[in-house]
């Protein structure tokens, strides 16, 4: 015992003394948790919480431009900038001048074709129905509305906003359509039943978050995303520390004398281990921290804790320890310290990106998700996301854990052929 | 008859199946109590035999056997073994004391009897004044110093150092050398290898000179000069090992 604590004090001072590695082991991730959360916590504002700026010209001569102006405002997703004076070609341009997400131009007959269409269905329902003997035969003419896009917009985001646009255009042709009907029935308008059952036809969506545990929904954010992201990071990142640092020694020639000390090797290995270990915790616990108590104070979400104590316990110590075997590998193959730190650093930030530290995983095309099944980081993060976002039980961490497990027996392994080899153990 | 401390036989030390050997065949036997200096060229293998005398590695063939209260294996009695390697072998980050300290306690030494030792020693080599410094700021005769200390906390039967005195003044040189020879007064037995054979002609009562992995002359010096005829060290090394640069 006293072997092993005169061989952790010593780890302990040499980390101390290591200011460079202090600096990347906790400064480091500090410094990119915030930068990226404030970043991500922007673009995921830009999409969920505020209101898309929307540049609109109603040219219009009917009501119709005017009841679809008025329903993209009630639908409270969109802050519309009128700008009636503007031609077409005009809105295309003035879009990003304005600093828009998009321009809507609506031509001077929109009201007439939609109306015209709606009378010419409603007829020939009536028609069908023997209620009229012939509907006059008409060519249909579309309505057309113009939409221009920012460049910087994404497809997917595109597509969300045209069907948006188009349920509401839907909404106003039906409306037109029924009222039309009731017209050619004798009536002046739609009965106010009528139009209220209209209304309330809609199929009302529940939307929720799914979730394992019926007591806890958590909703995911940029804090539950990269808190822990950052935090399995910075523990990968102790390879430039600790990967260099038994290079270090063993070039320097005390690694030499520690195999002519009975047990001398294998103890400074134990202490590395525990001293690296308590590293990797500290710097998780760092950042936990600061998303609990730092980052509601500068407008960002809170990092909501996990209720399940014991599979967090086991995904850190798990993800600490792959972190603590794949610095010491890198350390025990390398020649230098110069290619322990390139390489070290280098494989980190691939696993890093493949793993989906910086873009999330699941957004990732298939093949790249196929790929990041590679990385020890992404199985980290994915067991951060089950205990942070699904709530989940054991079942749902078996991936998780059976990967860094076999992760960590790999690289012992490995590390031990070279010791052995080499005659240090 | 002086008492056998080591045996080494037929030792053959190979890197790989189609290289040069480090060692064919090395046999020879170190007393109780003596100061062997094992000298050839560069690359004849010298540092090979060490590592292999102090357990760093072990032999492809034969067998390095120590006397020490019955026959062990060099692995057996480690901790009666001091090394010295050729390099600093210790953190330059932390100071003289902490790293007596720390190679002390893995000796398992007392913290009385360690305390006790880091200070003597200190004393002998000059280091006292300065054991609260960071070693990195010390002179490179202060860390050979310290690198030689550093062995001798455990009170070693046997010592191995490879090229003790290299790139020191002669001050340092001559604390080191005056520390050796105390030692060996007080029954420490010493293998050694150096470059400076001047000192070695001094400091050594057997010499083994050892080319191309082979031992090509193990004697007293004095004997060793007489059966050769020549007047030194160095020409003895000349005549046996010819002047041809090695690799």
């Amino acid at each position: 015992m006293k072997k092993l604590k005169a061989s952790v004090w010593k780890e302990i001072l040499l980390v101390l003394h290591d200011k460079v590695g202090l600096l990347l082991m906790y400064l480091m991730p500090l410094l990119l948790v915030f930068i990226i959360t404030i970043v991500q916590n922007s673009a995921f504002q830009i999409v969920n919480e505020n209101k898309l700026t929307v540049l609109i010209s109603n040219q219009d001569k009917g009501s119709l431009g005017d009841s679809l102006v008025k329903a993209l405002v009630q639908s409270g997703s969109f802050e519309i900038r009128k700008k009636d004076r503007l031609s077409e070609a005009a809105v295309k341009r003035t879009t990003i001048d304005e600093d828009a997400m998009l321009g809507i131009y609506i031509p001077s007959d929109f009201s007439e074709k939609m109306a015209g269409n709606a009378d010419n269905i409603s007829k020939l329902m009536l028609e069908q129905m023997g209620v009229i003997e012939k509907a006059p035969k008409t060519t249909p003419r579309k309505q057309e509305i113009s939409i221009y896009f920012d460049p910087v917009v994404q497809e997917n985001f595109r597509i969300s906003v045209i069907n948006g646009i188009q349920s509401i255009t839907n909404g106003i042709e039906n409306e037109e359509m029924v009222s039309k009907l009731f017209q050619e029935m004798g009536y002046d308008s739609i009965p106010a039943t009528i139009r209220q059952a209209i209304v309330n036809r809609e199929t009302k969506l529940k939307i929720a978050n799914a979730s394992l545990n019926e007591v806890a929904e958590l909703i995911p954010n940029s804090s539950q995303h990269n808190v822990p992201a950052w935090s399995i990071f910075a523990m990968f990142f102790m390879v430039i520390s600790l990967g260099g640092n038994i290079v270090k020694e063993r070039l320097s020639g005390s690694f030499l004398r520690l195999q002519t000390i009975p047990g001398g090797f294998a103890l400074t290995l134990i202490s590395k281990f525990l001293v690296y270990l308590f590293v990797a915790l500290s710097q998780l616990l760092l950042l936990f921290m600061m998303g609990i108590y730092i980052f509601p104070y500068l407008g960002l979400p809170k990092l909501a804790m996990p209720n399940a104590f014991l599979p967090f316990m086991v995904v850190t110590l798990l993800s600490a320890v792959s972190a603590i075997s794949y610095a010491v590998l890198v350390g025990t193959y390398a020649k230098t310290q110069e290619q322990a730190n390139g390489f070290g650093a280098i494989s980190i930030i691939i696993f890093a990106a493949i793993g989906g530290i910086w873009v999330p995983n699941f957004v990732m095309p298939d093949y790249m998700q196929t790929i990041g099944n590679i990385s020890p980081l992404k199985w980290c993060l994915e067991g951060y996301y089950i205990l942070f976002l699904k709530n989940g039980a054991w079942g749902e961490l078996i991936g998780t854990i059976s990967f860094l497990f076999l992760f960590t027996v790999i690289c012992q392994l490995l590390i031990f052929i070279k010791l052995r080899i080499q005659n240090y153990l | 008859m002086q008492e056998t401390l080591l045996h080494v036989s037929k030792v053959y030390k190979s890197y790989g199946k189609n290289t040069v050997p480090s060692l064919d065949g090395v046999d020879f036997t170190v007393s109780r109590g003596e100061i062997v200096g094992i000298f050839g060229p560069n690359g004849a293998g010298k540092t090979t035999l060490i590592s292999i005398l102090c357990s760093i590695l072990d032999p492809t063939l034969g067998s390095v056997t120590y006397h020490l209260n019955g026959e062990k294996s060099p692995r057996e009695i480690r901790s009666s073994l001091g090394f010295v390697p050729q390099d600093f072998s210790f953190f330059p980050e932390l100071t003289a004391k902490q790293n007596l300290s720390y190679f002390g306690n893995l000796y398992d030494l007392k913290k009385d009897e360690l305390a006790q030792k880091i200070d003597e020693l200190l004393q002998k080599v000059g280091l006292f004044h300065v054991k609260n410094q960071k070693v990195s700021t010390f002179s490179g005769g202060m860390k050979r110093r310290l690198n030689l200390i550093i062995s001798l906390l455990h009170n070693p039967s046997i010592l191995f150092l490879d090229e003790p005195t290299v790139g020191v003044d002669v001050q340092s040189k001559i604390a080191i050398m005056s520390l050796l020879q105390e030692l060996n007064r007080q029954g420490t037995t010493i293998i050694y290898t150096s470059h400076h054979l001047k000192e070695a002609e001094e400091f050594c009562n057997q010499i083994i000179l050892i080319d191309h992995g082979k031992i090509i002359a193990n004697n007293t010096l004095t004997n060793l000069l007489e059966k050769h005829e020549v007047s030194n060290l160095e020409d003895l090394i000349l005549k046996l090992t010819g002047t041809l640069l090695r690799d």
